[in-house]
């Protein structure tokens, strides 16, 4: 297999735009990597396409791909549309670097793309929670999130305030992100006074409906100095799996830690090496557990590091300088390729007043769906300058 | 008077209000799972047997749900509870304004209406804490 590198990355803002259709939206993300990567669009032989609920939502009811990379110029090219929930993103990624790797193509495209804001919020909503068979009876993300927050506050004497801070932390770095959807920086305090979603989830913990999109070209290296002059960022890793059944009595290791392993191991590194990482926390209190689910630090020291301020920017080992899912935004198919482009821009040194000093290896988590009682697939990906 | 109607098929047998959960169990390996499927998720054998599970479980995880979904309104209960077949169940969670929830505290099974669709009433199955000296 050869080296696969990422050579540009573009992004929309998230937020809230009913004027704007998801080609629209594809098209700003795929022509600012285009742009990124100072390449001929001809040259890019192969596209992935994420999307997850835009045949329930928009007027596209197949074929997104193909709808969304034609108003981008893209013709005749092979794509291929992905969907695996809040990790379509990562998922169309792999997808791209696989077929670069593999020697089918030198340059290849991943785009995630999502519009979930329409005129009927409350058709929003539904479609939200349509990726559980048991919706209807109450079986919704902020819920199986509470639970399993509740659970490891009860085990490890977490407070409902660490959740708030981490939500805050979040806030704050959205607050310097052009591209985020909350710019507000919320308190704790505010964070704690918000309307109780489900305990201890309040308003401002929880991630909400966003608009978006956000792209990467990955090519191999030698096709790479072609193209750009910029520091050349390594797929060093990019591992997928899905979930599994946790029968009690039985030691279950949770699938963000499956993939992490693999992923390291790919990569030759261990978590120690890591230094910055873009997380899936679809509620930012989450963030807390897969810090230790990634194994940025032991069993039961999550609320530590949140004390110390290890994740801020400015600590030793900072998690989501982009603001994470609840203050950037989660447009959900959207959001692994948006934590790639965070990680690319903060190892390029590109991340303006967010930049985490002088980092050399980044990590993206981004999980999604939910079968029986585990998330139904999570990627883990290495990038290296 | 509406017709009742399970709020899903399969995961039950129900009348009256007294009934139980339908699990299935293994042939190969013994694992019993709720819901019942056709093959073993723990060790991917295609021989399952269908077994009645038992009534009585204890709270794992909890939350009061302050949001709205589609059929309750809001604050609502739900929960993991861990019967001694060694499954978990999601399930809404009744009662509860009463007796105060505890993470592992005993809870009974209960068949109740779930909600109303025009003339139909989604029967299905809650717990409830199963008070002192079980109820």
């Amino acid at each position: 297999m050869r080296d696969v590198v990422v050579i540009g990355v573009g992004m929309t803002r998230f937020g809230k735009f009913l004027e704007r259709g998801m080609p629209d939206l594809g098209r700003e993300a795929v022509w600012n990597a285009i742009g990124d990567a100072g390449i001929p669009p001809r040259d890019i032989r192969i596209a992935y396409v994420a999307n997850a609920l835009g045949y329930q939502l928009t007027e596209l009811k197949g074929t997104i791909g193909q709808h969304v990379l034609a108003a981008a110029g893209f013709f005749g090219i092979p794509i291929v549309n992905v969907e695996n929930a809040c990790s379509s993103g990562s998922t169309a990624l792999r997808g791209a670097c696989l077929e670069v790797a593999s020697g089918n193509c030198d340059v290849a495209l991943a785009l995630g793309v999502e519009k979930l804001f329409c005129e009927d919020t409350a058709r929003s909503a539904l479609a939200m929670a349509s990726g559980t068979p048991y919706a209807k009876f109450g079986f919704m993300f902020p819920a199986l999130y509470a639970m399993s927050l509740k659970k490891w506050m009860d085990r490890y004497g977490v407070t409902q305030r660490h959740f708030a801070r981490v939500a805050a932390k979040n806030s704050h770095n959205g607050s310097l992100n052009p591209n985020a959807q909350f710019r507000k920086a919320l308190t704790v305090g505010e964070i704690l006074a918000s309307r109780v979603i489900a305990y201890p989830l309040t308003l401002y913990m929880c991630s909400t409906m966003g608009d978006g999109a956000a792209a990467a070209i990955v090519a191999t290296r030698d096709a790479a100095k072609r193209y750009t002059s910029k520091p050349l960022i390594e797929v060093a890793a990019c591992e997928l799996v899905s979930g599994t059944v946790n029968f009690p009595g039985t030691p279950h290791v949770p699938l963000e830690t499956r993939a992490a392993r693999l992923a390291y191991e790919k990569a030759g590194i261990g978590p120690e090496d890591i230094n910055v990482a873009e997380v899936h926390d679809g509620m930012a209190p989450a963030e807390m557990l897969i810090y230790e689910e990634l194994g940025l630090c032991r069993e039961g020291e999550a609320a530590r590091l949140v004390d110390e301020e290890m994740t801020a920017i400015t600590g030793s080992i900072p998690v989501n300088p982009s603001g994470g899912l609840t203050a950037k935004g989660h447009p959900v198919g959207a959001t692994g390729l948006a934590q790639v482009a965070e990680i690319v821009w903060q190892l390029r040194g590109e991340a303006g007043p967010r930049q985490v000093k002088d980092p050399k290896v980044g990590l993206t988590e981004n999980a999604g769906g939910w079968v029986i009682d585990d998330n139904a697939a999570c990627a883990v990906t290495i990038l290296k300058r | 008077m509406k017709t009742r109607v399970p709020f899903r098929e399969g995961l039950f047998e129900e009348k009256g209000g007294k009934g139980a959960l339908l699990g299935a169990r293994c042939r190969s390996c013994g694992q019993v799972i709720f819901p019942p499927a056709e093959a073993c998720p723990n060790c991917r054998g295609k021989d399952l047997e269908t077994v009645r599970l038992g009534n009585k479980g204890k709270l794992y995880t909890y939350t009061i749900v302050h949001m709205k979904a589609e059929h309750f309104a809001p604050p609502y209960a739900v929960g993991w509870i861990e019967l001694p077949e060694g499954v978990r169940v999601f399930s809404q969670v009744r009662g509860w304004q009463e007796q105060p929830l505890e993470t592992g505290m005993d809870m009974a099974l209960s068949f109740e209406k779930l909600w109303e669709e025009g003339d139909r009433e989604a029967i299905g199955y809650v717990f409830r804490p199963a008070g002192k000296g079980g109820a």
